[in-house]
């Protein structure tokens, strides 16, 4: 436990570097550098004064790496000239989308790899099971931002179902029942693209693992005394097959699509960190980009360590190996 | 081994198709400049539909989508083979030296390992390209130093096995250096992990340059199919998406397929309880 904490750890502040060092390290001036050219130029020169001072940029690196570790600590991720705003204010607008998003999109794909990989792993062979693997190992070569300009373009273009973008009606006024039957209908496309992309990897899993469970002396007992094929399958076969899709590898895809989303969001403009990143690019508003990409990569590497403990108290073997 | 892990690739349906797309890809790639007018030239003729003198039609500063298709698997190829070969690079010279060496250097140096893995890649890989706007060799570099730590991890593991065999003991007592048990006794037993290793990694690396394109961070002079995705999404309300947004993605979601399916078919071939009865 103390060395999985420790890789964090050394994660943590190889990130913590990267994301001090890099705008310090770019030629020219640092302010520059961490707040992009457009800014550099709405400020005046007691702005300018200001802000070194406040950063520090006149001191010795030590004591500015102090200085922004403290503002960090305090929550201050800095401030964007494009916004306006705290970048801190501008993450927190943006976040609660990205986890709506991504949360659904983990419900979903996991129950129904779960239910395809247990089916299509016991009747190994089968028709179904060839065609199922065939399809979503195919499916899992697009890559999540292609399959989301397909389904826009399927369903949003062509067929004219569902919104194109955003994740509510712009000035709608809604409130009450009829928005939230308008956020689930932006929140179609954009989740079923995360479930369509990481389905195949929870699949895959699931079938592998149900295809080793089913060859167990334990299956053949349940057989033998004459249980219905479906309770074997599911009450013996799927709880030991589901042990890894559970565990560390499973759980895994959660953090996975984190990072997945954010290029789902930005087809679909869905108001979420993705397109923060995006336009935070266009707009060269680096501290909000700096700051979006560092609180994901937190919540990425929380999730990640999260896992690492549930793993441990889900399956006592590993606890027992230590 | 006795498994002839080429044959397999060849005999399973999965391989041959792997093996039967990257390779039209890659020769695309080679002869393309012969084929097609030139990617970059720019015309009035603007968005227009396909025709006899375009075959995909062109975009919106009229260039020809055919030609800027055909030679974004250039970019494709080039980025999946260098990127892919340079990660397997460091991950054998890191696992190998650290399963051979030992000690407190090994110690470091898988603490090290340990913890990049849990680094999710494309968030540092996006906020280095975006301040360092790399070429595409730049980019290269970058999505290599990235994703080795997985393979170094597993060339470890199977190289703290090999150390222990008979031959590796018998090259020791006949004088044999540190180096040359690595090149001539370990590394060619290693060669199935780092090919496996090289098609993952081959993969990724497609897909993060095209991910990187497609949210505007890539070399304006490079053409690529993540930058031509990127730009066709913006005019997706006209027709002109048939042929100019889903060819690059189709291509591009082919190239990455063939590494998935040469993949699954190589860990097939090594994983007995897989391999089909």
């Amino acid at each position: 436990m103390k060395s999985r904490l420790l890789n964090y750890g050394i994660a943590f502040l190889v990130i913590l570097c990267l994301n001090f060092l890099l705008p310090r390290l770019m030629p020219g001036d640092p302010l520059q550098a961490i707040y992009g050219d457009e800014a550099l130029l709405q400020m005046t020169a007691e702005t300018k004064a200001e802000i070194t001072a406040r950063f520090g940029l006149d001191q010795p690196v030590w004591k500015q790496f102090g200085n922004y570790l403290w503002r960090l600590a305090q929550g201050d991720l800095g401030y964007s000239f494009y916004h306006k705003a705290a970048v801190s204010e501008v993450i927190a607008a943006h976040l609660p989308w990205t986890l709506l998003l991504v949360g659904s999109g983990l419900v979903l794909a996991t129950l129904a790899g779960i239910a395809l990989g247990i089916e299509s792993g016991w009747r190994r062979g089968s028709a179904l099971d060839r065609g199922l693997l065939t399809f979503l190992m195919s499916a899992s070569g697009f890559p999540s931002f292609f399959l989301g300009i397909l389904l826009l373009l399927l369903f949003g273009v062509t067929l004219g179902w569902l919104p194109l973008q955003g994740a509510r009606t712009a000035y709608g006024g809604l409130s009450g029942l009829p928005l939230v039957v308008d956020v689930l209908e932006h929140l179609v496309l954009p989740a079923g693209t995360l479930l369509l992309a990481f389905l195949p990897g929870m699949y895959l899993l699931t079938r592998n693992s149900t295809v080793t469970v089913r060859g167990e002396p334990y299956i053949l007992t349940a057989r033998a005394k004459g249980l219905p094929d479906w309770k074997v399958r599911y009450h013996h076969g799927a709880r030991t097959a589901m042990l890894p899709v559970v565990t560390a590898t499973g759980l895994l895809f959660a953090s996975r699509m984190i990072t997945g989303a954010l290029f789902v969001e930005i087809v679909f403009s869905y108001p979420g960190m993705g397109s923060l990143i995006h336009n935070s690019l266009i707009a060269r508003d680096y501290p909000v980009l700096q700051g979006t990409l560092f609180v994901t990569t937190v919540l990425v590497l929380a999730t990640n360590f999260g896992v690492d403990l549930l793993y441990r108290s889900l399956d006592p073997r590993v606890k027992d190996a230590r | 081994m006795h498994v002839s892990y080429g044959r397999q690739l060849v005999r399973s349906g999965f391989g041959r198709t792997g093996l039967a797309i990257f390779g039209l890809l890659a020769v695309v790639a080679l002869v393309c400049p012969f084929l097609v007018r030139d990617p970059h030239l720019q015309t009035v003729q603007v968005l227009e539909a396909p025709s006899a003198a375009h075959l995909l039609g062109t975009n919106d500063v009229g260039q020809d989508l055919l030609a800027r298709l055909l030679c974004g698997a250039r970019t494709s190829v080039l980025v999946a083979l260098c990127a892919g070969a340079a990660s397997t690079f460091i991950a054998a010279v890191v696992g190998v030296s650290a399963g051979l060496i030992g000690g407190l250097y090994e110690k470091v140096v898988m603490r090290l390992v340990d913890a990049l893995l849990v680094i999710p890649a494309i968030l540092v890989l996006i906020l280095v390209a975006a301040y360092v706007e790399p070429t595409m060799w730049g980019l290269i570099l970058l999505i290599s130093a990235l994703q080795w730590q997985g393979g170094a991890r597993i060339v470890r593991a199977q190289t703290l096995s090999l150390k222990e065999r008979a031959h590796v003991s018998a090259a020791k007592t006949f004088g044999a250096g540190g180096l040359h048990v690595a090149c001539r006794h370990v590394l060619p037993d290693l060669a199935p992990i780092l090919v496996v290793s090289f098609v993952h990694r081959a993969r990724r690396a497609v897909f993060m340059a095209a991910g990187l394109a497609f949210i505007g961070i890539a070399d304006p002079t490079m053409v690529s199919w993540g930058t031509m995705i990127r730009h066709a999404l913006d005019f997706y309300y006209l027709p002109a998406w048939k042929w100019w947004l889903l060819p690059p993605g189709i291509c591009l979601s082919l190239l990455i397929l063939s590494f998935l399916f040469m993949g699954h078919s190589l860990e097939k071939a090594m994983d007995p309880r897989l391999r089909d009865a």
